[in-house]
């Protein structure tokens, strides 16, 4: 055959039109539907919070906020992760935990043993991510069953390192919480840092493969991807972030607790999901879930200026997560419709 | 030199031999057929060769060197691309990601390089005059034909020396599966082995070198396709003589009208469209692929909403909120086009998909009876002949055909008399295809009404009672009798594209 036969061959059959790149801005719009009811929700409770109670619009208030809502924020990002990879995360209850009491029977005031052990905790919590990863994929086990296992070992381990909260950090790990530069303190510094994180890390080739993984994971398989590897890689990533967050979570409260890591399980599932984040996996935006972080965390705050009993901030926040829930499946029906 | 050749090549899943003895040789520049029914091991022959399962037994030579691929990975490090009829692509990725997916270009921060990627996705679909895709748009949000189309070009992206394309056409509208075929023999023009499968003779026929047979695990034989006929071909694939694919058509209609449908439209799809359903009639659905026969299924099933008017056996129904109103005896069932993702839950068994919608039927006292299900599950597996090792065997391990059929006995035991059958035969083998159009014409012999679309042209021609031929989302024509041919319609479906 000569090249000129197959240049007639590949000539386009009549109205096929050429190639159209293009956006397509609606389609994105719904796309972002969650994460914009989210902005909205954050933007209300902003106004309402600033009407009740003076000076919520200064720099003081922002790195007081962030600085309260950084654990949650470091958690959920974890989560983040493994909920895009189509998984959920249990165990990071019992990571953060037993980094609180690690940190808090090890840290000296000797700045190279407690880095020592700070780097220690978070290799601890990648290794163990990455152990419920290899569990999940070997075992072929689920997520939810695999991580409820390991949250529970990790508590019993910090139960046994210290039974009670107590123990100590040295002051100057707690005056990272409040350290500043250019009038932003530490916290929001991490808060952009985790924003550049996440830009870079979705556009790497780990980042998209953990989405497609959670998006199709036969297609993904098909295509050539080593599902034990990306298990792996997301829930060690997760680990990662958990022990992050403990050694965050210890500048606040200057000491370690067995417990404390429960509170931070559904509350970090709970914000990525506020901010858009699907459950079923493929889906979200690490932006979207540091804004639920936020909706999460000031709701205290409303709670409080509005002198009600604290009980309320709880069915505050599950009206909030219904919501949310209740906005995404609008959008995503209403994506659906326009396919057709 | 062959670039491929298989000898002996086996394998088994548990007690099931996929594979008893295939052998395969193919070279370089030519477009090989492989031809078998479903069940053949055509599947598992290209998951072997693409990785995505390992052999038992039997070897594997490439360029004369051992081939064994861990992984789809390693297959394609080698030059193999696979185009699977289950698409490999990621739903929540763009067009463009889906094609480079895991060979995207970088930049220095180890990112994916956009408009680098943007400049070779528009590159590649230039090079082989892709029909319009827009680079940007998230797959989930494309037909089934468009997503076909981008596992075509992920799977030339890998500039692979060796491209399989499983059933490839099965999904595209005419004229893009008339591109297909030039592609296939342009990538051939190029050096390359295409093996391509298909179930339509016509297809192999126009653009294949050479072709292969399997049956039943085994490479039957191989012939230079100018030297055997299609009979010879039909016979070999099938083990004997087919006396024939389409049933003897005696009519069946009686005056009763079953389906009456009045200016039903939706959106700028279908708009319109009447017709009369009857009793004991198969009455067909033709005309170029997107004229509306899509919207016209889900409108009468209420996937999408419509407006006008229908009757059911003389009743006016709603179709505001159709699928209470059209379930049970007098009601409406539907073979939907997406077998894999609508009609089948493939890790259930085949027992829990024929009885799931109808559970009620054997349910006493708000008990289930078991016995009574088993009856009712025996009765369907043996009438449609479903090739099912037991009951309990999961639907995803069944042939595309079997599959087929469980979804018949679905549809057939809510007992509804008026059904909707979309592409039935889409993607299933020659004999199979001969049974669901006998069980069709049964049907309507026992007094079901029938509405059946087709992408294949000359099953509509041979199995329909009338064909209505659609554009533009109107009925453009409705033949009977000795008008029904494949000229007809293509007249009745082009006449206005050609005055255009």
């Amino acid at each position: 055959m000569t090249v000129e036969q197959t240049a007639e061959m590949a000539q386009r059959p009549a109205e096929m039109k050429s190639v159209n790149p293009g956006i397509d801005w609606r389609g994105r719009a719904l796309d972002r539907a969650p994460f914009l009811v989210a902005c909205l929700m954050l933007a209300l409770i902003v106004a309402i919070y600033g009407s009740l109670q003076s000076g919520v619009f200064t720099l003081d208030e922002i790195n007081l906020d962030t600085a309260a809502a950084m654990t949650l924020m470091l958690a959920a990002t974890g989560q983040t992760i493994v909920l895009l990879r189509g998984g959920i995360d249990l165990s990071i209850g019992g990571m953060i935990s037993l980094g609180t009491v690690i940190a808090a029977t090890r840290f000296t005031d000797d700045p190279s043993t407690t880095a020592f052990w700070a780097l220690a905790i978070l290799a601890l919590g990648f290794g163990i991510g990455a152990l419920n990863g290899l569990l999940i994929s070997l075992l072929r086990l689920q997520p939810f069953l695999v991580t409820l296992a390991t949250w529970s070992i990790l508590n019993g381990i910090a139960m046994i390192i210290l039974p009670t909260d107590g123990g100590s950090v040295p002051s100057w790990w707690v005056g990272f919480a409040s350290a500043q530069l250019f009038g932003l303190t530490s916290p929001v510094w991490m808060l952009l840092a985790l924003l550049v994180f996440w830009w870079w890390f979705r556009a790497t080739g780990t980042g998209i493969t953990i989405q497609a993984s959670g998006s199709n994971e036969k297609s993904a398989f098909l295509s050539g991807v080593s599902i034990t590897r990306v298990n792996l890689v997301t829930y060690g990533l997760s680990g990662l972030f958990a022990a992050g967050a403990a050694l965050f979570l210890v500048t606040q409260t200057g000491a370690g607790s067995p417990t404390i890591g429960k509170d931070y399980i559904l509350p970090s599932v709970a914000a990525a999901v506020i901010g858009g984040v699907s459950l079923f996996g493929g889906r979200g935006h690490l932006a979207g879930t540091l804004i639920g972080a936020f909706v999460l965390t000031l709701i205290g705050n409303l709670v409080f200026v509005l002198h009600v009993s604290s009980y309320w901030q709880p069915v505050a926040s599950g009206v909030i997560l219904l919501l949310s829930v209740l906005a995404s499946s609008i959008a995503e029906k209403a994506a659906r419709s326009r396919v057709q | 030199m062959d670039l491929v050749t298989v000898n002996g090549l086996t394998k088994r899943y548990g007690g099931i031999v996929a594979l008893s003895d295939a052998t395969f040789s193919a070279r370089a520049g030519e477009v090989h057929a492989l031809l078998g029914e479903n069940g053949a091991g055509k599947s598992t022959f290209i998951q072997i060769l693409s990785g995505a399962v390992r052999h038992d037994g039997g070897s594997i030579l490439i360029d004369g060197q051992d081939y064994r691929p861990a992984n789809p990975d390693a297959a394609q490090a080698r030059g193999i691309a696979a185009v699977f009829q289950e698409l490999s692509l990621i739903p929540d990725l763009s067009v463009e990601q889906n094609i480079w997916f895991r060979h995207e270009p970088r930049t220095l921060l180890r990112t994916v390089n956009r408009g680098e990627m943007r400049r070779k996705t528009l590159a590649l679909l230039e090079k082989y005059s892709f029909p319009t895709l827009r680079p940007d748009r998230e797959l989930r949000r494309l037909t089934l034909a468009e997503r076909q189309i981008v596992e075509i070009a992920k799977g030339l992206a890998k500039d692979p020396r060796i491209i399989i394309l499983d059933e490839a056409t099965s999904a595209l509208p005419a004229r893009e599966a008339e591109w297909l075929l030039k592609l296939t023999r342009q990538l051939a023009a190029e050096g390359r082995l295409v093996i391509f499968i298909s179930h339509r003779m016509a297809e192999v026929r126009a653009i294949a070198d050479r072709l292969t047979i399997f049956r039943n695990g085994a490479t039957v034989a191989a012939h230079e396709a100018n030297a055997v006929s299609d009979n010879e071909i039909v016979a070999q694939m099938i083990g004997r003589h087919l006396d024939r694919l389409y049933p003897e058509r005696i009519p069946t209609a009686t005056d009763r009208v079953a389906l009456k449908v009045q200016g039903i439209s939706s959106g700028s799809r279908l708009s319109g469209v009447e017709f009369a359903l009857r009793e004991g009639e198969v009455l067909g659905v033709g005309g170029l692929q997107g004229h509306g026969q899509r919207e016209l299924f889900q409108a009468l099933f209420g996937a999408t909403r419509a407006t006008g008017a229908v009757e059911l056996w003389g009743k006016p129904v709603s179709i505001a909120n159709p699928r209470q109103a059209l379930t049970g005896r007098d009601g409406i069932a539907l073979v939907p086009e997406d077998r894999r993702g609508q009609g089948l839950l493939l890790t259930k068994s085949v027992r829990e998909n024929l009885t799931l919608s109808v559970i009620k039927r054997f349910t006493e006292n708000g008990l289930l009876s078991r016995q009574k299900e088993a009856e009712l599950v025996k009765e369907m597996v043996d009438f449609l002949r479903i090739k099912a090792g037991t009951p309990e065997q999961l639907a995803g391990t069944l042939s595309g055909g079997n599959q087929q059929k469980v979804i018949f006995g679905k549809m057939l035991l809510t007992q509804a008399r008026i059904l909707l059958l979309y592409d039935p035969t889409r993607g299933v083998d020659v004999g199979t295809k001969g049974e669901i159009f006998q069980l069709m014409r049964d049907l309507a012999a026992k007094g079901y009404a029938i509405l059946f679309h087709s992408s294949d042209m000359p099953e509509l021609v041979h199995v329909a009672d009338r064909v209505m031929v659609m554009r533009n989302g109107r009925i453009a024509a409705t033949l009977e009798g000795d008008h029904i041919s494949e000229e007809e319609i293509l007249r009745a479906a082009m006449l206005e594209t050609r005055a255009a």
